[in-house]
């Protein structure tokens, strides 16, 4: 087997007293869809923000392509290659799409740093044509007149642009249509096979056994299986092993 | 909502109707230029004496002294914050400086130095408690309105300093001195008498302009003010952003401070109450939004003018002067409602 693009190990989380993770060991390799599954307070969002540098942990080790890591920033860890792509705040609705691609990223001239407009829109139209997009969408548009697929498409086309190692997607299908649900699937295994690795979270498991290739599952801070297949597992299965019901059985 | 979209004929042209609201809506200056033009028509209709050079540059002289204020005040609000602290940091900054050189042997420029020191203290202060103590910006910059307003007067005991030796230094006409653009004599007579300070509100209007449309750091206010957590998940620094945009705003009122000492003579440790309100009003009814993520500076110099023309033009017409706050509070919400109506549409994505 390859390294793992990303390693975390025994990464333990307490917000004050609640013990959020416990000794939590996650890995994703290159081409992977990883599926995070677990009931409400499971830890999957404490898990994906520590990874994305957005809360610090207590104590663990993070490795991507092998080397350990700081990630005590959103910063850094877009630079260590980790795109977290959050539902509700990955775009800024008020900006156009070509300015929420290269938000905190953008590209500047001079001292004073000027946009460079020009360039920031051509990499943009280009990047919607990349990920489907064909309508006649300008890259000036607000997100704010985008639909919700529409949206989510901008935030995985930023992630594929900036070389990111591994794409977060944070329940990125919640309150979409089921066309537009689709269009964001083929999203993320259109990442996949470019060579990004993908941690997915979604509560509707459906959504989650169309895309991903392993399933990895959390109950109280901890990981409870991490091998699951679409291919060999049924979705009553998985959906025992999240309620802990194949314990009492 | 999002399957209309979606569905949606991509080619077709929308109704013309449609049209316009959708790029009224995508201008939120085009409301306020065609009050500003209506209400230019009516004044010059009912008295041609409105239009006179001699009135315009005598309404401009104070306007865009509170005009600075609002220009900061643009940005400010564009990150979501706001500051209610302004008028009194344009009350106490000069005093500061006037009680300088009054009691002490330090020249003007040094005086002017320290009490603009003070103004960006207090922005920087304003900026501590809102984005390190997260507390909300009306109940900072209102506990700060009180603290400054009160030191103002602690300091001077509420006597006006005297500003009399201001009149030959170099720094003074820098920041207050006129010049005659056609006219002749000490009255410029014929002419129009242009003050320093309208030459600052242009320059800095168009610097402000430009780095809130044409800059990365604007880019930043934009993304603070309209999703401060999709901003922080891009690495987007917005706590030195609202700070800087803080210190900026107060030094912004305290240079009016002084400007305004200058031109009057007195720095009096009252002056300048109720400013805050005078221009936040400036600022919205620009189109800038009071839950910011949209700031505009040129809706805010339209802002500037409506108000300015509106004193001016309601005494020319001959309605009372005292009825000059029911004439503003009512332009206040006509364009709310109207820029509301538009960011409505806006956001349904029409
Ligand atoms: N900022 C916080 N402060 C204190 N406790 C927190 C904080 N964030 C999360 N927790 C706690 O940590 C635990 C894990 O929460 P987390 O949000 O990671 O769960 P989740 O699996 O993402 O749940 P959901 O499916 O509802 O999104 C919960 O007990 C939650 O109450
Ligand atoms: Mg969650």
């Amino acid at each position: 087997m390859t390294t793992p693009i990303v390693e975390m190990r025994g990464i333990e989380k307490f917000y004050g007293r609640i013990h959020a993770l416990r000794g939590v060991n996650l890995h994703v390799s290159k081409g992977e869809i990883v599926g995070l599954l677990g009931d409400n307070g499971a830890g999957k969002s404490t898990l994906i923000k520590v990874l994305s540098g957005a809360v610090p942990f207590t104590s663990g080790e993070i490795l991507i392509n092998g080397r350990t890591v700081e990630l005590n920033t959103t910063n850094d860890a877009i630079d260590a290659g980790v795109e977290t792509i959050y539902q509700d705040s990955a775009l800024v609705p008020q900006l156009s799409i070509a300015r929420n691609l290269f938000l905190g990223r953008e590209i500047t001239r001079g001292p004073l740093g000027r946009l460079d407009q020009g360039q920031m829109n051509a990499v943009a139209s280009d990047l919607l044509r990349r990920v489907g997009i064909t309508k006649n969408i300008p890259p000036t548009t607000p997100i704010s007149s985008l639909s919700g697929g529409e949206r989510q498409a901008v935030a995985i086309a930023r992630a594929m642009y900036f070389d990111s190692e591994i794409i977060i997607l944070d329940e990125p299908t919640n309150n979409l249509g089921v066309a537009e649900t689709q269009g964001v699937l083929n999203f993320v295994r259109d990442a996949r096979d470019k060579g990004h690795a993908c941690i997915f979270i979604a509560h509707n498991i459906h959504h989650v056994f169309q895309v991903v290739d392993r399933m990895v599952v959390m109950r109280r801070g901890e990981v409870v299986a991490d091998d699951l297949s679409p291919k060999t597992s049924t979705i009553q299965d998985v959906e025992d092993i999240i309620t802990g019901e194949h314990m009492a059985a | 909502m999002t399957d209309e979209k979606t569905s949606a004929p991509t080619g077709a042209a929308p109704p013309r109707e449609v049209d316009f609201l959708r790029r009224l809506s995508a201008t939120p200056e085009l409301g306020p230029a065609i009050l500003l033009i209506v209400m230019l028509v009516v004044f010059t209709a009912i008295n041609p004496a409105f239009i006179s050079l001699n009135n315009i540059s005598n309404a401009l002289t104070f306007t865009v002294e509170l005009g600075l204020i609002a220009l900061g005040m643009t940005l400010l609000m564009t990150s979501g914050e706001f500051d209610l602290s302004v008028g009194s940091v344009f009350g106490f900054t000069a005093v500061v400086m006037w009680t300088l050189i009054n009691s002490t042997a330090l020249g003007m420029p040094l005086a002017f130095l320290i009490a603009m020191s003070v103004a960006l203290a207090i922005g920087a202060i304003n900026g501590f408690f809102v984005t390190r103590l997260k507390i909300p910006s009306f109940l900072v910059t209102l506990g700060m309105l009180l603290v400054v307003r009160g030191s103002a007067l602690w300091l001077t005991s509420g006597f006006p300093q005297r500003t009399w030796d201001a009149g030959e230094q170099w720094l003074a006409e820098w920041l207050v001195g006129d010049f005659c653009i056609g006219g002749a004599g000490d009255f410029c007579t014929g002419g129009l008498r242009v003050y320093m300070s309208l030459i600052w509100f242009v320059l800095i209007a168009a610097l402000l302009h430009y780095v809130l449309t044409r800059t990365r750091f604007g880019n930043w206010i934009q993304a603070t003010g309209g999703n401060p957590a999709a901003a922080r998940n891009r690495g987007v620094p917005i706590r030195r952003v609202k700070m800087l945009l803080f210190m900026l705003t107060s030094a912004l009122a305290g240079l009016t401070g002084i400007i305004s000492s200058i031109r009057v003579s007195a720095a009096n440790p009252n002056s300048g109450t109720t400013y805050e309100l005078e221009v936040i009003a400036m600022v919205v009814i620009g189109g800038t939004a009071l839950m910011g993520g949209r700031g505009t500076i040129l809706g805010t110099v339209l802002g500037v003018l409506i108000l300015r023309l509106m004193r001016n033009g309601i005494v020319l017409i001959g309605v009372p002067g005292l009825a000059y706050n029911i004439f503003i509070g009512a332009i206040i919400l006509g364009m709310m409602a109207l820029h509301s109506a538009l960011e409505r549409r806006h956001n349904e994505g029409t």
